[in-house]
């Protein structure tokens, strides 16, 4: 199916690669399908496209690259709600918040997005501790990521294979 | 807004299937107790608040993503 995106112009999606959102993005309760766009294998940073709104995209990452030891608990009203039934299922992708003037980069690891990566739906999902920030510097922890980029082989992960197959030039 | 006055140990109930009783009040500090399906999500209202306001931010990120990679991997 072809979609409009302001960003990227007119792309090809297969109907296949669509994440729905069962539960909101807070603040765009409105979108509910969205698919994941990527530069190139080796840049973990991906777009999560609207394919509704061809103006709302979000910067995504996998928050294990940024925080290696990011491992927040996941509740099972959750899992249940997205029909989770292996650990291997669960996929977690973090908003990145990006500024060019001055340079600024934050990861909402407070709030990921859940993601059930067999049946493809997913809720943003707001953990408890307060330990992981809503603006996680990600600048301030560039060691960090260098480390995450390696231990998860790369940035690109299998998981992330999984839910994107689209490739922006 | 839906205004009601309740007194410590009544409650109230959202729906078919939310109910929130008024446990504890000390000084300023209101303890209440929430039933609700696993399924639906309870959230302190400023949290939700600021993480709608960020994600609102976020999606007015302005740099392509291999410029921003570029930058954060640079020794």
């Amino acid at each position: 199916m072809k979609i409009k995106t302001t960003r990227f112009g007119q792309i090809d999606i297969n109907e296949s690669e669509l994440i729905v959102m069962k539960g909101p993005i807070l603040g765009f309760e409105h979108l509910r399908r969205f698919v994941l766009l990527i530069h190139d294998r080796s840049t973990p940073l991906c777009w999560l496209q609207s394919v509704e709104d061809p103006s709302t995209a979000f910067v995504v990452i996998n928050p294990r690259i940024i925080r290696p030891d990011y491992n927040p608990p996941i509740v099972e009203g959750d899992v249940e709600f997205l029909d989770i039934k292996k650990n291997e299922e669960i996929a977690l992708l973090a908003i990145v918040t990006v500024r060019s003037q001055p340079f600024r980069v934050t990861a909402n690891i407070r709030a990921p997005i859940l993601i059930n990566a067999e049946n493809r739906m997913a809720r943003q999902i707001v953990l408890d501790d307060p330990g992981y920030p809503i603006q996680y510097n990600v600048i301030d922890h560039k060691a960090d990521v260098n480390k995450g980029v390696s231990l998860t082989g790369g940035g690109w992960t299998k998981t992330t294979g999984r839910l994107a197959q689209q490739t922006i030039v | 807004m839906l205004i009601l006055t309740r007194k410590l140990g009544e409650s109230i109930t959202i729906g078919d299937d939310i109910k929130i009783t008024f446990l504890d009040i000390k000084g300023k500090q209101l303890r209440m107790g929430i039933d609700a399906p696993k399924h639906v999500s309870v959230y302190r209202g400023e949290i939700y608040q600021a993480i709608q306001e960020q994600n609102l931010e976020a999606a007015a990120s302005d740099l392509h993503i291999s410029k921003v990679w570029e930058r954060l991997i640079k020794k």
